[in-house]
């Protein structure tokens, strides 16, 4: 009996523990429905006829290109191609534009686009220039604002992997580029284990307020780390730029392991206008480098290339004051300035913490040369020395961080999927949202300036998952739309973007929306094929190459008829856009082009579509954009004879005459 | 004693015990199942996505053919069910008290040893980790819910692991047999059971949105709530969105569910004790004039004020959702 009792006691107190814990178990937290503000919808309606408040650039990414998108709704009002070919308006393949993609490497039609910079004046946006880095072959575009249009890009000598790029001074005077991947410079043909030796990064300063005339003017040549995003001081810290770094470790195989040992690497703060100086002072040496500067003429709407063959190159002993470097934990990603000036703040990716540096301690710091050690030749200042104060428990693996108008900071989480939003003199976490999901860049309009807007933050994120109704496995990026005008920040929207965004720029509409170019003037058109009238319209042959200048208007193209072009031969097509109205651009595709795409002329303007017939026959050519209500008719044929063939050379177009009445017509 | 044996040789073909990993970019579920022989991912590719994410934080790869228990532990449970037969054909009470034991000491022994699995892979975490978040460990909750990084864990017995409790509670009850301190046995073993089924919250109006119709909850008359096994809170904004989301969700992982009571609003009711009024005159958020009330007894009060057509939950479950901005006829 007493065995007996034992045993129920026994069997009666696991009971009670298991009863225990099972109401543990049901203590957990609840799982999150998806929570919008209640006011949502209204906050985001754009009225029909109604214009957004922002237009917000968003980089695309593997897509090498620009989505420009109208907050708070969310509309995608046009992709601007930059890096990668786009057979929609032949960008990339007409012979006006083909040069822009030229680099050392030889043409090449994509990249991938991750970092857009709007030009600044007083380190405020002012909406002239949009700047963008080509992340593969390193390469910085500038799109012109007033056109929306790629027109500019510079390719960059003894980078690999341009992603710090471009962010530009405080009134453009040079936007940076870094290198991702350092590589030997010059880059030669050595064993990779060499690493430590042989591998350099490097820092260019692009001078980016002159159109036409981007060039580098200066490289610092620095320690092999990787270089990640940058920001560049403004107001007290004008002058100075602040990089992260990674991979301080200098590993050449398994980064995600290898390149994570350090507890901190650094941000490099660079002193620009000192090596401005230095190089001025004839302190900078001109290395040997191939690299090409593309450019658009305005006028002509010609792109012309340039083979560059030297970068004034100097290194931090050639000019003592030009870097710091301040440790910074762990693997640092985003590297952003406040609006004053003052707080240097870098995401770790790795890291538990968000370090915040005081730019006056660091000054201070160096001043006292507070140091830990040096790095050929790099003062490291001490952490204690330059940190303000960290952000503790922030979230998970933080990487941007954004300001507002009141003194806040956003930053991304990444691992933990959320915005947290703390304040940057206490470093005090104030409010968390969830993103969805696994947000990278983050974008408060001009919340990289010192004059930032506190009415929206946009998250961009990595993965969609369940966000829209599914496409296979492929799916749209997602972005998300907070408010943070109230204390809590409030989603408002989500909306699809394409490629892959990473970071973005957004600009109040009314600072560029009425210096829109609506047409280009044709009288001012000063391409060398130009038609500007029907009467000039002609074709001529030159050996195998023949010319057709050509003209387009409602509802024709003159000529339409083409006769005498022989296989083997390459036919250009000039065709000049004669309207001058708004929104009324032509079209121009050819049957059988294995070698482009289309031609989309906007009024006033000339494009060329390069031709080579492959085969004898008729073969018809038409309008490819709905112009007009006779668009349908906006068409012509071009004859292409044997070669040897005796047909002379015409390009006609017909004169209106009275057709006979139909016959059954009574 | 014989439905103890077939529960334990039962519980040797689906899993055991379940680890959910919930976290914001998983919205379609995360997670672990402990067999008797294996570990799977409760999806095929889950034990791969979830060593994936353990390297970064340097924790050694879950492989199932390394953990020895998992070939023992068959022909344990074999053996269990195997003696609980011939305790059942004996029906001795020393009999049924010594396997009682037994078993009981397996249960020990087993969650001590998922303990230490657990302990082992949340502590020896590889210094060359890429994470390194200081003073964090990995440990999964052994039983209840444990927030590690960005991940809520909830380890809850899955099936099997019931159906051994149930065994052994079963076994009690045979030793019980008789004895009026059976009763109130059974009782607590009720009572203990019934503590575990997750409650619902409240829903914040213009905060909370509906999980099938995506719109903001903006009336309290309206709406319901499920409440899934890993405490997972899905919100509606009326009955016919629950019912019309029920209809495609895994049922099996739903611990409750819950409507508002329209004389009540605010109020969340056991939708299967509730009553529902079909086609009634109030319009409903999604328009299908569906509304809940307490009890059967309750929506047949106000039948005669509001019209419609009486339903029991389960008449919901059956027919189809009334769809059309009128309501039935």
């Amino acid at each position: 009996m007493s065995k007996v009792s034992t045993g129920r006691v026994l069997i009666g107190g696991a009971a009670v523990v298991a009863a225990s814990l099972l109401v543990y178990a049901c203590a957990g937290g609840s799982g999150g429905a998806s929570v919008a503000a209640g006011d949502a919808a209204a906050r985001v309606y754009v009225a029909p006829g109604s214009y957004d408040e922002f237009y917000a650039f968003m980089s695309g990414g593997f897509n090498g290109q620009i989505g420009v998108y109208g907050l708070p709704s969310g509309r995608r009002l046009k992709t601007i191609p930059v890096f990668s070919q786009y057979p929609e308006n032949g960008y990339g393949y007409t012979e006006e534009t083909k040069p822009l993609l030229n680099t050392s490497f030889g043409m090449i039609p994509w990249d991938d686009t991750h970092h857009p910079a709007l030009s600044q004046t007083n380190g405020e946006d002012d909406g002239r220039w949009l700047f963008i880095n080509g992340n593969n072959t390193p390469r910085v575009a500038r799109i012109e604002l007033t056109r929306m249009e790629t027109e500019e890009i510079i390719e960059i000598p003894n980078a690999a992997g341009n992603h710090g790029s471009p962010f530009v001074t405080e009134n453009t005077e040079y936007l940076v580029a870094s290198t991702r991947f350092s590589v030997p410079v010059p880059n030669r043909d050595v064993p990779i284990g060499d690493f430590k030796k042989a591998f350099k990064g490097q820092i260019s300063f692009v001078v980016a307020n002159e159109p036409g005339k981007m060039r580098i003017a200066f490289q610092l040549v620095v320690p092999g780390f990787s270089y990640d995003l940058a920001r560049s001081g403004k107001g007290p810290s004008h002058g100075w730029m602040f990089l992260s770094t990674y991979n301080t470790e200098q590993a050449n195989s398994l980064l995600e392991v290898n390149a994570s040992q350090n507890d901190k690497d650094y941000v490099a703060a660079v002193n620009w206008k000192a090596i401005e100086s230095c190089a001025k002072a004839g302190k900078a040496r001109p290395a040997a480098a191939e690299y090409m500067h593309n450019y658009m003429d305005e006028k002509s709407r010609v792109a012309k290339s340039e083979r560059m063959t030297s970068v004034p190159q100097l290194t931090p002993a050639d000019c003592p004051g030009s870097i710091y470097f301040m440790p910074t934990p762990k693997s640092p990603h985003g590297a952003d300035v406040d609006p004053t000036g003052e707080y240097i703040t870098a995401g770790g990716k790795l890291a538990s913490v968000i370090p915040v540096h005081s730019f006056s301690k660091m000054t201070k710091a160096i001043e006292g040369k507070e140091f830990a050690g040096e790095i050929d030749g790099i003062p490291v200042l001490k952490y204690e020395s330059t940190i303000a104060g960290e952000v503790t428990n922030p979230g998970l693996g933080p990487l941007h961080t954004q300001f507002d108008d009141k003194g806040f900071a956003y930053t991304s989480f990444f691992l933990s999927s959320e915005i947290v939003k703390w304040n940057v003199e206490t470093r005090e976490v104030v409010d968390r949202v969830p993103t969805y999901y696994s947000i990278g860049h983050l974008l408060v309009p001009g919340g990289g300036t010192s004059k930032p807007t506190g009415k929206y933050v946009v998250a961009m994120n990595k993965i969609t998952k369940d966000r829209y109704l599914p496409t296979g496995p492929e799916l749209t990026q997602s972005a998300q739309l907070y408010d943070i005008t109230g204390d809590k920040m409030k989603l408002l929207l989500d909306f699809p973007t394409e490629g892959e965004p990473h970071y973005a720029q957004a600009i109040l509409a009314s600072k560029i929306k009425d210096r829109q170019v609506k047409f280009f003037t044709l009288a001012e058109n000063t391409h060398p094929q130009v038609a500007k009238t029907e009467a000039a319209a002609g074709i001529s042959r030159q050996g195998r190459a023949v010319h057709v200048k050509m003209t387009s208007i409602r509802s024709h193209f003159a000529p339409d008829n083409i006769e005498g072009v022989r296989l083997g031969d390459t036919v250009y097509f000039h065709v000049t856009n004669l309207e001058q109205d708004w929104d009324i651009p032509h079209g121009f595709a050819v049957m059988g082009n294995a070698q482009a795409a289309e031609l989309l002329i906007m009024p006033g303007e000339t494009r060329t579509l390069k031709w080579v017939p492959t085969k004898v026959g008729v073969h018809p050519f038409y309008c490819t954009d709905f112009c007009s209500a006779l668009h349908q008719e906006m068409q012509g044929y071009i004859r292409v004879s044997a070669p040897g063939s005796a047909v002379a050379l015409t390009a006609t177009l017909s004169k209106p005459t009275t057709a006979p009445a139909p016959a059954g017509n009574k | 004693m014989l439905m103890a044996s077939v529960l334990v040789a039962g519980a040797l073909a689906v899993p055991l015990w379940r680890i959910d990993l919930i976290a914001p970019q998983y919205p379609e579920g995360l997670g672990l199942l402990i067999r008797a022989n294996t570990i799977t991912g409760i999806k095929p590719q889950d034990l791969k996505s979830i060593n994936g994410l353990n390297h970064y934080i340097g924790m050694a790869e879950i492989v199932p053919e390394s953990i020895p228990e998992l070939r023992y532990m068959p022909y344990i449970l074999m053996a269990f069910a195997g003696a609980a037969l011939l305790v059942a054909i004996r029906a001795n009470r020393t009999a049924i008290l010594s396997w009682l034991v037994a078993f009981g000491l397996l249960g020990v022994a087993g969650m001590a040893d998922m303990y230490k699995w657990g302990y082992d892979y949340g502590h020896n975490l590889s210094p060359n980790a890429i994470i390194k978040v200081p003073g964090m460990s990995y440990q999964p909750p052994l039983i209840g819910s444990k927030k590690m990084l960005n991940f809520r864990a909830v380890s809850l017995p899955a099936a099997g692991g019931w159906m051994l409790g149930l065994a052994g509670g079963l076994a009690f009850a045979a030793l019980m047999v008789g004895r009026r301190r059976g009763t109130v046995a059974a009782l607590a073993v009720a009572a203990a059971a019934a503590a575990c089924t997750p409650g619902p919250r409240e829903i914040v109006l213009h905060q909370d949105a509906c999980s099938y119709c995506r719109m903001t909850i903006s009336d309290a008359r309206f709406g319901g709530q499920v409440v899934m096994r890993t405490g997972k809170i899905e919100t509606f904004d009326s009955v016919e969105c629950l019912v019309s989301w029920r209809r495609t969700a895994d049922t099996t992982a739903i611990a409750g569910t819950y409507v508002m009571d329209l004389e009540h609003p605010g109020t969340l009711v056991n939708a299967e004790t509730a009553g529902f009024l079909r086609g009634a005159t109030v319009a409903s958020p999604m328009g299908g004039a569906m509304v809940a009330f307490a009890t059967p007894a309750a929506a047949a009060t106000k039948q005669s004020a509001l019209g419609g057509t009486l339903a029991t939950w389960d008449d919901l479950q059956r027919e189809p959702t009334t769809q059309s901005g009128v309501g039935s006829p």
